[in-house]
């Protein structure tokens, strides 16, 4: 018998944390290699985590709800024999016990500790160099931490716990109380991120989308016909892939801890999508390079598993704009929040049909409302509003766009 | 502003190219700001010119004659002649070149503008340059940071007077032998010039205004210090009065250093001239755009202390949240035998009214120190009582001043006795008496003889 630790694996670029969606299977349970074990929720998708091997699930380390960091324990796996690759062997927890250090804990009232050889004044902490590092880029007091190394040494892992421990909830009135999870949680702290770091500007247009509304029509009928589909969005997407071709810095990311602009090669666009479990943005990925029928089966089917909760964590990933369309709920006119780190993003409202002036006289036109925002730390006003006169001249004659 | 002033816009300014100038330039370059460094003399500063570097040299070559003369007794032959002092400053000053050389090509490499000149303030965000005889550059700066170092300090009965009573750094360029030399103080620059001169032939006197050399060392090494430099033929008077006596050829005055800000004028740009050094943050700063580091703040007048306090400086200037927070700066000594320390001396550490547990291990008992004739010395370990932290560290003996970087090492990660007991070290190297010391500490040692009655 072998005791397997499972860590979270890197289940996708740039992920560090994943939170515990829904445990698949109990202790005691025996689980066959590549049966799911636990769904982990990340970056606004689910993804299922096979076991490594053929065992028993002994222990689970972690419970639903909890965000954990790649390489955290999830749980153990007694297995009949040796498995290669994913996580190392342990020892049983026995032998374990006897090879640890006999460090005998001390009491930490009678530790005294170097900082006080330049600080006398100051609380003691015992910390390494490195750990007094991270909780300097943390905004962390180390006095405030509990460390768990031998004497009260503060390690890194115990600075990251102080962190991600909850604070001491404010006294509020009571209420029927909800965790935000998976979807939600995603939503409100890329939000948040977007409005802590971005100067967002927006600015409102007034489109004419008589003869837009006439080629999508055309275009939906014939798809129809073929038993295809053609999205409303999938429009949307070629023009704003076109304005991305003559306005590259809508396409980029500001590297703002080295101040530094980067250009993307490819225009992958996000479609803002809303579900019942909150908004998720699929990405069309290199949106400028598709034909307008690929476009229209790649939105169309990013939308249907948006809605279904089918979307791969792949699905939802690379974003360099973001477009929004809320005419499908009546939208008009407002403003929107940037997701970082793109640096853009247009909402287009309903058509709805408006008084406008033409020649000389009052006539109805069918007019679709289009607000562009821009993060002004990286594009100036006269750079959103030629974007947005690209996208105007490409609504507004949509022959362009086929 | 004057009207016709040319001024350059100088994104971060930094006055004096030394070990903490330097280093800023270089991390503050790193992180993406425009550095411009103004320095009057030579990058590298009285360190790597006519401090560390060159006293280094001088003593290393000094320290080869004494090892021949102690291994005379296992039969190494004795010297052919006497040390060549030209040939040793000619390739001193090669060293030195290459040295400064180096930094130069760094610091071009790293994009910093070096304007060679002496810096005064001018204004709050202005400075200017003397860049020749009859020319000046003005530079407006965003952020500031003074790294003029120090000077060394004249004693008030002893003035320092034509190249007969010189700083210890002039004393580095003889490149003859005095007939008798007296050198008066009693800090580690002295000691070493003392000794370096002392085992090159010379007749040296050493004026110890107090009754200890080393005063600011623990007060094992001053003892020991004392012992090496009269085994080194240094005639060390103890308490005696700082004057000058005729009788002598050459006097250097070794009396500590000053931060040197006299022509700066601090005032125009705002900012109070103390009466001492500078007291800066964590963050080296005095002001918000204005910063110190190096030996015009309070602290050891020491090259790795300012290249410490520059690289944080550079970083803080390159919007990273770096502070100063090192727990000790090592000292090494370059004498006979070797003498380093880092953390609290013995005496202070008790001074402090905390317990705390004491090892001593002596490299008599010292397999690698038996070994090399006339080999001597200790290491000395003051941990927190009760199985806490190491809180100082006092060796002397051969590769002290290396065998010091693992104490430092051991001080900021707060390692204990056991710590360092069950740390394996290689044999035989000097470097076990550390790991001794600790099992002293612990009343367990093996290669001397434990306390009577403890049982460990």
């Amino acid at each position: 018998m072998a005791r397997f630790e499972f860590k979270l694996p890197d289940i996708g670029e740039g992920l560090a944390e994943a939170e515990v969606a829904k445990w698949l299977v109990k202790v005691g349970d025996h689980v066959v290699e590549d049966q799911p074990v636990l769904e982990m929720m990340t970056d606004k998708a689910a993804v299922e985590i096979p076991a490594p091997g053929a065992g028993v699930v002994v222990e689970q380390r972690v419970a639903e709800g909890e965000v954990v960091k790649i390489g955290a324990v999830l749980y153990v796996l007694e297995t009949e024999g040796r498995i290669g690759g994913m996580n190392e062997q342990v020892a049983e927890p026995k032998q374990a016990q006897a090879a640890a250090p006999q460090a005998a804990p001390q009491s930490e009232s009678g530790v005294l500790t170097p900082r006080e050889i330049i600080d006398f004044a100051g609380t003691p902490v015992l910390a390494p160099p490195a750990v007094r590092k991270l909780a300097r880029e943390l905004g962390m007091d180390l006095a405030q931490v509990r460390g768990s190394g031998p004497g009260g040494r503060i390690t890194a892992e115990d600075v990251k716990r102080h962190t991600s421990a909850p604070a001491p909830a404010p006294v509020v009135a009571t209420g029927d109380r909800t965790p935000l999870r998976g979807v939600r949680r995603r939503m409100a702290e890329t939000m948040a991120e977007s409005a802590r770091s971005i100067a967002h500007v927006t600015g409102f247009h007034e489109l004419d989308a008589g003869a837009f509304a006439i080629v999508y029509r055309r275009l939906r009928d014939s798809a129809d016909s073929a038993g295809r589909r053609f999205p409303f969005d999938a429009l949307l997407v070629r023009a704003a892939a076109i304005a991305l071709e003559r306005h590259p810095i809508f396409n980029s990311s500001l590297d703002d801890e080295r101040m530094e602009l980067v250009m993307h090669p490819q225009a992958n666009i996000g479609v803002a999508t809303a579900t019942p479990e909150g908004l998720i943005v699929p990405v069309v990925a290199n949106a400028g390079a598709r034909s307008l029928d690929d476009l229209a089966a790649e939105v169309d089917r990013l939308a249907a598993a948006a809605r279904e909760g089918r979307a791969s964590v792949a699905d939802l990933r690379g974003g360099t704009f973001t477009i929004s369309n809320t005419g499908a709920w009546r939208g008009a006119h407002g403003t929107s929040l940037i997701r970082p780190p793109e640096v853009a993003l247009v909402a287009f409202g309903r058509i709805e049909e408006k008084a406008v002036v033409r020649d000389g006289r009052v006539v109805a036109r069918p007019v679709m409302p289009m607000s562009v925002t821009f993060d002004h730390r990286v594009i100036d006003g006269e750079q959103g509003l030629s974007f947005a006169l690209t996208i105007r001249g490409l609504i507004e004659e949509p022959e362009q766009l086929l | 502003m004057v009207a016709g002033d040319q001024s350059d816009p100088a994104d971060v300014l930094i006055i004096g190219a030394g070990p903490g100038g330097y280093v800023a330039a270089l991390r503050a370059a790193q992180l993406g700001r425009s550095v411009t460094l103004v320095e009057a003399e030579r990058v590298g500063g009285v360190c790597l010119n006519e401090g560390c570097i060159p006293s280094k040299q001088l003593g290393r070559f000094a320290a080869a004659i004494a090892s021949v003369e102690r291994l005379a007794i296992a039969g190494m032959p004795g010297l052919a002649g006497a040390p060549d002092l030209i040939a040793f400053h000619r390739h001193r000053k090669q060293a030195i070149a290459t040295l400064v050389q180096g930094v130069q090509q760094l610091l071009t490499a790293a994009g910093v503008v070096v304007v060679k000149g002496e810096a005064r303030f001018v204004g709050r965000t202005r400075v200017c340059v003397q860049v020749g005889e009859e020319s000046v550059r003005y530079f407006d700066f965003k952020d500031v940071v003074i790294a003029t170092g120090s000077e060394p300090v004249a004693l008030a009965g002893l003035p320092f007077a034509g190249d007969r009573v010189v700083t210890p750094s002039a004393a580095l360029d003889w490149d003859r032998l005095p007939a008798s030399l007296l050198v008066v103080g009693d800090d580690y620059v002295g000691l070493e010039l003392a000794v370096a001169y002392s085992r090159l032939g010379g007749k040296v006197t050493m004026a110890v205004p107090g009754d200890r050399l080393l005063p600011d060392f623990d007060a094992d090494l001053s003892a020991v210090a004392l012992r090496g430099a009269r085994i080194a033929r240094v005639d060390v008077r103890l308490n005696a009065a700082p004057a000058d006596n005729p009788a002598f050829e050459r006097v250097v005055v070794s009396a500590g250093r000053r931060p040197k800000l006299s022509v700066l004028d601090l005032a125009a740009a705002g900012l109070a001239r103390p009466a001492g050094p500078f007291n800066v943050d964590p963050q080296l700063r005095l002001d918000r755009h204005v910063f110190a580091i190096g030996d015009v703040t309070a602290g050891l007048s020491l090259a790795h202390r300012a290249m410490m306090q520059g690289r944080v400086v550079g970083e803080v200037l390159g919007g990273r949240p770096a502070a100063v927070d090192a727990t000790a700066f090592p000292r090494a000594v370059f004498v006979e035998p070797e003498i380093a320390s880092v953390g609290l001396t013995e005496a202070a550490a008790a001074a402090s009214g905390r317990e705390i547990s004491v090892g001593r291990f002596p490299l008599t008992a010292l397999g690698r120190a038996v070994i090399e004739p006339g080999t001597y010395g200790f290491a000395k370990l003051v941990f927190a009582g009760g199985g806490g932290p190491l809180l100082g560290a006092h060796l002397a003996g051969p590769r002290s001043t290396e065998l010091i970087a693992e104490m430092a090492l051991a001080i900021e990660m707060g390692a204990t006795a056991e710590d360092l007991a069950l740390t394996v070290h290689a044999h035989p190297t000097f470097a076990e008496a550390l790991m001794e010391a600790a099992e002293v500490s612990l009343g367990r040692p093996i290669h001397v003889r434990p306390p009577r009655g403890s049982a460990n």
